[in-house]
C-alpha cells in the first residue's frame, strides 16, 4: 500500500497497532506507533513499564502470539520491503538472519536442555546454509566474539552452568551470529547487577560498532540512553510521545512526560531522597482516556487535553516530534486556555505561545 | 521495577477550581476505579470468572440438580426400588412408559433406582472429599509449618500412599472393614484420599513461607500461626479446592465399583454401584438398559463435578486475573 | 548424577518399609485373622498348617507382641521357629540364606503360602504376571504414544478444530467409569456386533492346555501366529477399558505441559533465531515438556495396577489383578500382601527409573 522509505532507512514502522484480546476486553498495547531506524544507527525506545515497548519489538519480529494478540493495523518497511506482508516462511529468512533480537531475561531465555554451541550452531545452520561443524566453529568465534572465556569449554555447557551476565553474553552472540542488519535490544540489561549491566552495556555498543549493525535499544533508563542512543523514542500507553535526538529530548524536553521522567532521575548527591515522580500510574488498557492518553496525570492538562488525541508533529523541522496540545494547535472551535501553576509550567507555556497563537 | 508507582501520592491535590477538574481530580476518579475493583474481593472476583465459564455454570447446575434429587428425590419417585413386585423377567423388561430406565431382573425399576441411588452416591462423594480436604489440609500444613524431621516424616507416608495402587488397598478395606455400611466407606474413601491434598498445601507452604508478604508478615511482629492461617492457607486454597472436586468425582466412580464387586455397600441399600452389581450378566441377554442408566448417571454427575472443577480451577487460579 | 541416584534411592527405603507395614497391618487387622483362614481349610493336611503357622509366627489370638513377631516374621527378620532374630546358624535373620540367614519372609524371597490353594504365593503371582504384563505392556504403550501425540498436536494447534475435539473427547471419557466403561464395550462389541471376545485371554476350546503353562507356551513356540492372534483380539476390549480414560486425562495433561513449554522465553528465542516452526516445537518446547509428561506417566504406572484390577475383574483376565480380587473374596492373606507388596514395589521402581531417565534428560539436575 505504502510506499517504500529512502534506502537509508533500515527500519520503518507506520501506524503501527497491536492488540490483545482478552478475557475481559481489548489491550491496544501498541497503538499508532511510528519511527524509523536508519541504516548502522542507534535508536532508543524508552517509557514506563507497561508502555508497549515490548510489544513494539515483538511485532517487528513478528513474534506476536495470535491469539490473544493481533497485528490490527500499520507498515513495517524493514530493508526495502513491508514484513507484514510477508508469509511466515518468508518471515523465517528474515528473522535471525537480518533482524535479531535479545531479551530481558537472560536467566530464561536459554533453552535448558540444550548446550549454548546447539543453540547458536543452530541459527547459523538454518541462515548460513553451512554444515555442523562450520556452525559450532562460529558458535565458538561468537562466544569469544562477546568476550566469554574459554570459549571452547563454554560451548558445550547447559544454560544453567552460566551465571546471568554470561547468558546475555551469550544471548548477544546467538543474535549476532548470523550478522544481521538490525539487532533490538529489550531492556538488556534490567535483569542483571549493576556492575554487570555497565559490562554489557558497552559490549553491545561495542560490537555494535565492530559489526556496523543498526541497533534498537529499548530501555526505561535515561542515563543508558544518553550513554548509547543518537535517537530517542519515548513511548507512553501504547503511543509515541515525543520523538528527536538523544540532546534535544534530554536537554529539552517538549512533552509533559518526557519532563516527568527526567525529573525522576536520581541527581549525584541526592540520593535517597524522595525522587519528583509522576503522579498516578498508567492508565487502564480496557479503558484508556479519550483525548491524550497523559491527561489524567498531567500537571499541565487543560480542556482539548481531555477530548482531543494530540497529533505527533514537529514543533521545528527534522525529526523533532512530540504529540502534545502544548505545542500544536488545536483543532477548530476548540477553547485553547492552558492552566498553569508550577514555574515550569509558566515557562512552559509561554514557550507555547508562539507555537498556539 | 515500575516507575512511578506510587498511587498514595494521590490523595491530598490541589482544590477544585471552577474551570474543571483538577488532574488530581481526574487521577483520584481513576484511581476510585481501581479501588473499586480491589475491594471486590477474592472471592466475588472468582465468582465473577466462575460465571463466565459456561460448562462450568452447565456443570455446577447439573450438579445442583442432583443434590436436590439425592435428598428429594427418593420422596417423589413413586417406585420402591427394594419393592419387588410379583412378576419377574429374567433380565428385566425394557424401558416402556410405566418404566422409562426399564426393569431389572427382580421386578424393580431402574429409574427408582438411579433416583434413590443418588443419596448415597453423592453422600459418599461430598462427604468422603470433606474428609480428605480436612485431613490433607491438616497433615501439609503440619509438615509445611514445623519442616525438618516432621515434614520428612509426613511426606515419606504421602510418597508410600502414592506407590500403593490405591484401589488395591480400597477393596481390601471395603471387604474387610467396610461390612457394607455407607459411614464406614466413607471413612475408607475419605482416610483414603487425602494425600494429593496435604501435598498441594505443603508445596504452597514451602513457595510461600520465603515470598515478600509473608515476610512482611513476620516482620512486623505477627506470629507464625497467625502466618500459617492467615496469608498462607488462604493462598493454597485454589488448588485445594479444584483437587478436592477431583477426588469428590473419583470417589463417586470407586463407590460404584466396589460396590459393582459386592464389596461395597450391603444389597438391601441402593446406590449406583449397586444398581450395576447384578448387571453384567443381563449384558449378555442383550439387556442394555440395566447397566445403561445407572451407569449415565455416574458419568454424567463426574462430568459435571469436572467442569465445575475446571471452572474453578480458572477462577480460583491468580495468574487468570486481569 | 551418581550422587542423585543413590539419594533417590536412599529415599525410596523408607517408603518400602512403610508399603511393607502398611501391607501387613492392613491384612492381619482383618476380622478372623490368617491363623483362623488356614485352620478352615480341609485341603490342607493339620500336620502341614501347623508347620506353616508355626513358621511364620501365626497365632489364633494374637496380643500386640505376637502381631510384631508375626510382622518381623513375615519380613524376614525374626526367626519364628528360633524365636529369635538369629537363625538356625546362629547368624542375623535378615542375612541371605546362603550367607546363613533364615529362609521364611519376603527378604528371602518367600512370601508365604496360599490359604486358599496351599501353593506358594510367589508362584501363584508369577504364574499369573505374564497375563499382567501383557495386557499393561500394551496399554502402557498405546496410552503413552496416543495421549502425548494427541495432546502434543492439540496444544500446537491451539484452539483448533483438533484441539477442541480432543477436549470433548477427552471430557466425556474422563468421566466414564472405567468398569462401566467395560461393560458398555462388552455389550457392543462382544454381545451385539460379536467382533472381540469379551472373556479371558487366550480361547480355551482351541488351545491344548491353560495360558502360561509350560504346553501352552510350547504349542506357542510350535506355531505363534494364530496365538498371537487368539491373545490380540482377547486385548482389544481390556486394553481400550484401560487407556481409554487414562488417555483422557493424560492428553489434556500433555496439552497443557506443552502450551506452558511454547509460553517459555525459550521457544520466543527460538522462534527469533528463524528456525522452522517444526523444530521450534519438537527441539525447543517438546524436549522440554517431555520432563513434566514423563514425570507423570511414571506417577500414573500405579494407577495403571488400579486400572488392571477393573480390566481384569470385567474381562476376566487371568493376572495378578484378577488373583487379588478371587484373594480378597477368599481372605487369601499372604497371597493378597504379597501383590499389594509386589505391586507397589514395582511402582516404586518404576518411579526410581523415572526420575533417573529424568536426570539424564534434565542436564540441569545433575549439580542440584
Ligand atoms: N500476551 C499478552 N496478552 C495480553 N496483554 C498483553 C500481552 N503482552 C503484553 N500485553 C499488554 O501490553 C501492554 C504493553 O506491554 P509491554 O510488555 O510491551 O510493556 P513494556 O513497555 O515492554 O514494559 P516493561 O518495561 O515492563 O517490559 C501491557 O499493558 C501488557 O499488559
Ligand atoms: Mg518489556
Amino acid at each position: 500500500m505504502g510506499t517504500p522509505p529512502p534506502p537509508d532507512v533500515l527500519l520503518d514502522v507506520r501506524d503501527l497497532r497491536t492488540y490483545f484480546r482478552v478475557m475481559d476486553g481489548t489491550v491496544p498495547a501498541v497503538d499508532g506507533v511510528s519511527f524509523q531506524v536508519h541504516r548502522g544507527e542507534t535508536l532508543g525506545v524508552v517509557g514506563e513499564s507497561g508502555c508497549g515497548k515490548s510489544v513494539t519489538a515483538l511485532t517487528i519480529m513478528r513474534l506476536i502470539e495470535t491469539p490473544p494478540g493481533e497485528i490490527v493495523g500499520g507498515e513495517v518497511w524493514f530493508n526495502g520491503r513491508d514484513i507484514l506482508t510477508l508469509s511466515s516462511d518468508e518471515m523465517l529468512q528474515v528473522r535471525g538472519a537480518e533482524m535479531a533480537m535479545i531479551f530481558q531475561e537472560p536467566m530464561t531465555s536459554l533453552n535448558p536442555v540444550l548446550t549454548i554451541g546447539d543453540q547458536i550452531a543452530e541459527a547459523v545452520v538454518a541462515h548460513k546454509k553451512v554444515g555442523h561443524k562450520a556452525a559450532w566453529d562460529r558458535a565458538i568465534e561468537m562466544l569469544q566474539l562477546v568476550g566469554i572465556p574459554e570459549a571452547q569449554r563454554r560451548v558445550k555447557q547447559h544454560p544453567h552452568e552460566l551465571s546471568g551476565g554470561m547468558r546475555q553474553r551469550v544471548m548477544i552472540a546467538l543474535a549476532l551470529s548470523c550478522d544481521p542488519k538490525l539487532l533490538i535490544a529489550d531492556e538488556p540489561t534490567t535483569a542483571l547487577d549493576v556492575t554487570i549491566q555497565a559490562q554489557i552495556l558497552e559490549l553491545i555498543r561495542r560490537v555494535q560498532e565492530e559489526t556496523g549493525t543498526a541497533l534498537l535499544l529499548i530501555t526505561h533508563d535515561l542515563g543508558v540512553v544518553a550513554e548509547t542512543v543518537q535517537r530517542v523514542v519515548v513511548m507512553y500507553a501504547g503511543k509515541v510521545v515525543e520523538t528527536g535526538t538523544v540532546d534535544e529530548v534530554l536537554q529539552d524536553p517538549k512533552h509533559p512526560y518526557t519532563e516527568g521522567l527526567l525529573a525522576s532521575i536520581p541527581s549525584q548527591g541526592l540520593r535517597g531522597t524522595r525522587l519528583n515522580v509522576i503522579r498516578g500510574s498508567i492508565p487502564n488498557p480496557f479503558r484508556m482516556p479519550v483525548g491524550c492518553r497523559f491527561a489524567p496525570r498531567c500537571p499541565y492538562a487543560f480542556d482539548p487535553c481531555r477530548d482531543h488525541e494530540p497529533p505527533l508533529e514537529g514543533p521545528g523541522d527534522g525529526d523533532r516530534r512530540v504529540a502534545c496540545w502544548l505545542h500544536s494547535r488545536p483543532p477548530f472551535g476548540i477553547e485553547h486556555r492552558p492552566r498553569y501553576g508550577t514555574s515550569t509550567a509558566t515557562a512552559l507555556a509561554q514557550r507555547t505561545a508562539g507555537v498556539a497563537s | 521495577m515500575a516507575i512511578y508507582p506510587d498511587p498514595t501520592a494521590l490523595s491530598g491535590g490541589p482544590a477544585t477550581t471552577a474551570a474543571g477538574p483538577t488532574p488530581a481530580d481526574v487521577a483520584q476518579a481513576d484511581a476510585d476505579v481501581e479501588v473499586a475493583l480491589e475491594s471486590l474481593g477474592q472471592w466475588q472476583l472468582a465468582w465473577r470468572r466462575f460465571r463466565k465459564h459456561r460448562m462450568a455454570m452447565v456443570g455446577l447446575g447439573f450438579f445442583v440438580f442432583m443434590v436436590l434429587v439425592a435428598i428429594f428425590g427418593p420422596i417423589i419417585v413413586p417406585y420402591d426400588p427394594l419393592n419387588i413386585p410379583g412378576s419377574t423377567i429374567p433380565g428385566g423388561m425394557p424401558p416402556s412408559l410405566a418404566h422409562p430406565f426399564g426393569t431389572d431382573n427382580d421386578g424393580r425399576d431402574v429409574f427408582a433406582m438411579v433416583v434413590n441411588g443418588a443419596r448415597i452416591s453423592v453422600a459418599i462423594g461430598g462427604i468422603s472429599m470433606l474428609i480428605a480436604g480436612i485431613v490433607g489440609v491438616g497433615v501439609g500444613a503440619i509438615a509445611g509449618y514445623f519442616g525438618g524431621w516432621v515434614d520428612n516424616v509426613l511426606m515419606r507416608v504421602v510418597d508410600t500412599f502414592f506407590a500403593i495402587p490405591l484401589l488395591f488397598v480400597i477393596l481390601v478395606a471395603a471387604r474387610f472393614f467396610g461390612e457394607g455400611q455407607v459411614t464406614s466407606l466413607i471413612l475408607i474413601f475419605g482416610l483414603l484420599s487425602w494425600p494429593i491434598i496435604a501435598r498441594l498445601v505443603r508445596a504452597s507452604f514451602l513457595s510461600l513461607r520465603e515470598s515478600d508478604f509473608v515476610e512482611a508478615a513476620r516482620a512486623v511482629g505477627v506470629k507464625d500461626a497467625r502466618i500459617t492461617f492467615r496469608h498462607i492457607l488462604p493462598n493454597a486454597i485454589g488448588p485445594v479446592i479444584v483437587a478436592m472436586t477431583l477426588i469428590m468425582a473419583s470417589n463417586i466412580v470407586l463407590e460404584a465399583f466396589v460396590s459393582y464387586l459386592n464389596f461395597g455397600i450391603s444389597p438391601d441399600q441402593t446406590s449406583w454401584g449397586n444398581a450395576l452389581a447384578n448387571a453384567q450378566s443381563a449384558l449378555g441377554l442383550g439387556n442394555w438398559w440395566w447397566a445403561f442408566f445407572p451407569g449415565m448417571a455416574i458419568a454424567i454427575t463426574v462430568m459435571a463435578i469436572n467442569f465445575v472443577g475446571d471452572g474453578l480451577r480458572d477462577a480460583l487460579d491468580p495468574r487468570t486475573r486481569l | 548424577m551418581t550422587q542423585y541416584i543413590v539419594r533417590r534411592v536412599i529415599q525410596a527405603i523408607p517408603v518400602l518399609f512403610l508399603i511393607s507395614v502398611v501391607s501387613f497391618v492392613l491384612m492381619m487387622q482383618a476380622p478372623g485373622g490368617p491363623a483362623a483362614q488356614f485352620n478352615q481349610n480341609p485341603h490342607i493336611s493339620p500336620a502341614q498348617i501347623n508347620k506353616w503357622l508355626a513358621d511364620w509366627c501365626l497365632v489364633r489370638q494374637p496380643t500386640v507382641m505376637d502381631t510384631v513377631r508375626e510382622y518381623l516374621g513375615w519380613l524376614g527378620v525374626w526367626n519364628c521357629t528360633g524365636g529369635s532374630f538369629l537363625s538356625a546358624h546362629g547368624l542375623p535373620n535378615f542375612l541371605p540364606a546362603f550367607l546363613g540367614g533364615g529362609t521364611n519372609g519376603i527378604l528371602h524371597g518367600d512370601f508365604g503360602y496360599s490359604i486358599e490353594t496351599g501353593q506358594p504365593v510367589l508362584q501363584m503371582i508369577l504364574a499369573r504376571l505374564p497375563a499382567t504384563l501383557i495386557l499393561m505392556g500394551t496399554a502402557f504403550v498405546l496410552w503413552a504414544t496416543i495421549a502425548i501425540l494427541a495432546g502434543v498436536l492439540a496444544a500446537v494447534k491451539r484452539y483448533s478444530f483438533f484441539d477442541q475435539s480432543v477436549t470433548f473427547v477427552s471430557y466425556v471419557f474422563y468421566s466414564l467409569p472405567t468398569f462401566w466403561l467395560g461393560l458398555i464395550l462388552i455389550f457392543i462389541f462382544g454381545v451385539t456386533l460379536r467382533w472381540f471376545p469379551v472373556q479371558g485371554i487366550v480361547n480355551v476350546r482351541n488351545t491344548p492346555a491353560p495360558f502360561a503353562t509350560s504346553a501352552y507356551w510350547a504349542a506357542f513356540a510350535a506355531n505363534p501366529l494364530p496365538y498371537l492372534y487368539d491373545i490380540g483380539a482377547h486385548l482389544v476390549l481390556p486394553v481400550v477399558t484401560l487407556i481409554a480414560v487414562s488417555i483422557a486425562g493424560d492428553s489434556r495433561f500433555v496439552r497443557s505441559a506443552m502450551l506452558d513449554s511454547l509460553h517459555q522465553d525459550y521457544v520466543r528465542t527460538a522462534r527469533a533465531k528463524g528456525i522452522s516452526e517444526r523444530q521450534v516445537i519438537v527441539r525447543h518446547a517438546f524436549r522440554n515438556a517431555m520432563l513434566p509428561i514423563l514425570t507423570n506417566l511414571a506417577l500414573e504406572i500405579a494407577f495403571l495396577f488400579s486400572g488392571a484390577i477393573v480390566t481384569e475383574t470385567v474381562f476376566s483376565w487371568p493376572g495378578m489383578g484378577r488373583l487379588y480380587y478371587d484373594g480378597v473374596n477368599a481372605r487369601d492373606y499372604f497371597l493378597l500382601m504379597g501383590i499389594l507388596l509386589i505391586g507397589s514395589v514395582l511402582v516404586v521402581v518404576m518411579n526410581l527409573v523415572a526420575d533417573i531417565a529424568y536426570a539424564i534428560a534434565d542436564p540441569r539436575i545433575r549439580y542440584d
